[in-house]
């Protein structure tokens, strides 16, 4: 029991951060035109109705995480779901230090590890195409891409220098859902990042020189002055399910009908 | 004496009983995954360790690929000699549990006359398929048509479930990696 209770309580401590402090927000169902086609001669996509964390997941959180799913401390995670940078900036296994705060979004996480915690926290990954969707938003629009201001923002924050320490979460505005940081702070895991880049034109299957990254992208690309989008689109799609990153962190999504009572 | 030194081997025997219990750290078998074969039965991924596995990732409505991969799976198997063939595991698993049923799955085999009992057709829950995908290096993308755009591999994994070889794409010369089938269904 005494073994049992430090447990629970970190379980209880994690359901109350997603639930009350951290609540999901309603978005759609929407038809939107997504950077990337998904199939030729079709240009929109429907996203039907989902919920979205207002916030990236912070060290803190994940501590709370990881002291419930052992599994996925940085000393006892399997090889085949981290690579070997896996929290690599925390002070030790179970303990945080200098250089992860506990109000910084967590990074150095890999997409099994960041499945597991939103499984843990009654939700799963967003698809791309719900996230592109949420961030397409700015304060006012729900979809101020062609804002020349919204592009410049995010292209702003890719020419920042890498290695800086990273600001804490809900340190800028809200989009207009009331949605924290999707630009400017981190890149964030989507269940389908190893989908993005691949041809929504059959056509090109098995023509090595048409699946190559940039080539398939390109063909399937129908807004190509979205540097912004593009740019992510290719970051995701370049990693593997293992990869941990310095600014690679991760929200969580869920149904509508997985509201908690 | 000797009955010390004997109680060291049985010592020694346990521990590497008990580390042979947990899969290696980079093993497919660390993914949970539930399998729904063909004749309705379910088997979970990680009760094929012990035999040497071939694994790919196909749907049955596909019309250009997937034959292709099942062909190439077949001849593979093909150039495999007779003894170390009952040994290896051939493993299709479906990118689209919702539409390839159990019943679906086994007309599958009867079209593409898959009989020995080595040969696994079976579905996923839509999650797990994808970590398995991950995992494997498959890419893949439903298109609004509820086809699949997905890579064509083939994973060779060994006894333990670490992936030791992948045959990419439909078309190319085998001999290579039937070799190191060869090789993986010969050891032990």
């Amino acid at each position: 029991m005494r073994l049992l209770l430090p447990a629970l309580l970190a379980q209880l401590a994690l359901l109350t951060g997603t639930c009350a402090g951290e609540e999901r927000v309603a978005i759609g169902p929407v038809d939107f035109e997504p950077v990337l086609a998904p199939a030729p001669g079709k240009n929109r996509v429907h996203v039907p109705a989902f919920r979205l964390d207002r916030s990236p997941v912070t060290n803190g959180q994940f501590l709370e995480f990881i002291q419930s799913h052992p599994q996925w401390r940085r000393d006892r995670v399997a090889s085949l779901f981290a690579d070997g940078e896996y929290l690599s900036h925390w002070a030790a296994a179970d303990r945080l230090g200098d250089q992860a705060l506990p109000q910084q979004p967590v990074t150095r996480v890999s997409w099994f590890a960041a499945r597991a915690y939103c499984s843990a926290a009654g939700g799963r990954l967003p698809d791309w195409y719900e996230w592109e969707w949420a961030a397409a938003a700015d304060e006012k629009l729900t979809d101020a891409r062609s804002s020349p201001a919204w592009r410049t923002r995010i292209l702003d924050w890719y020419a920042r220098p890498a290695g800086e320490p990273l600001p804490a979460v809900n340190g800028g505005a809200a989009n207009v859902y009331g949605i924290y940081d999707l630009q400017g702070l981190i890149w964030e895991w989507v269940e389908d990042f190893g989908s993005l880049m691949v041809s929504g034109d059959s056509r090109t299957q098995g023509d090595p020189d048409k699946l190559a990254f940039c080539g398939a992208g390109a063909l399937s690309a129908q807004d190509r002055e979205n540097y912004p989008v593009l740019m992510r689109i290719a970051y995701l799609s370049a990693l593997q399910a293992r990869s941990t990153g310095h600014v690679l962190g991760f929200r969580c999504a869920a149904q509508p009908q997985e509201i908690a009572p | 004496m000797r009955r010390m030194l004997l109680l060291g081997w049985l010592i020694a025997l346990c521990a590497g009983a008990a580390v042979g219990a947990e899969p290696p750290g980079d093993s497919l078998y660390q993914l949970e995954i539930a399998l729904q074969s063909s004749d309705g039965t379910s088997v979970a991924l990680s009760e094929l360790r012990g035999r040497p596995l071939l694994v790919t990732l196909f749907y049955s409505q596909c019309s250009s690929v997937c034959p292709m991969i099942t062909a190439r799976l077949q001849s593979i198997e093909s150039q495999i000699t007779a003894r170390n063939r009952h040994n290896v595991t051939i493993l299709m698993i479906s990118l689209d549990p919702g539409r390839d049923t159990p019943q679906v799955l086994a007309s599958f085999r009867h079209e593409h006359h898959i009989e020995a009992s080595n040969w696994i057709v079976a579905r996923a829950a839509a999650g797990e398929v994808r970590a398995l995908a991950a995992v494997l290096g498959v890419r893949y993308r439903e298109l609004p048509d509820h086809s699949f755009n997905h890579s064509a591999v083939i994973a060779l994994i060994d006894r333990d479930g670490v992936i030791k070889a992948r045959a990419d794409g439909v078309l190319g010369a085998d001999a290579a990696f039937v070799r190191q089938v060869q090789s993986i269904a010969a050891s032990h």
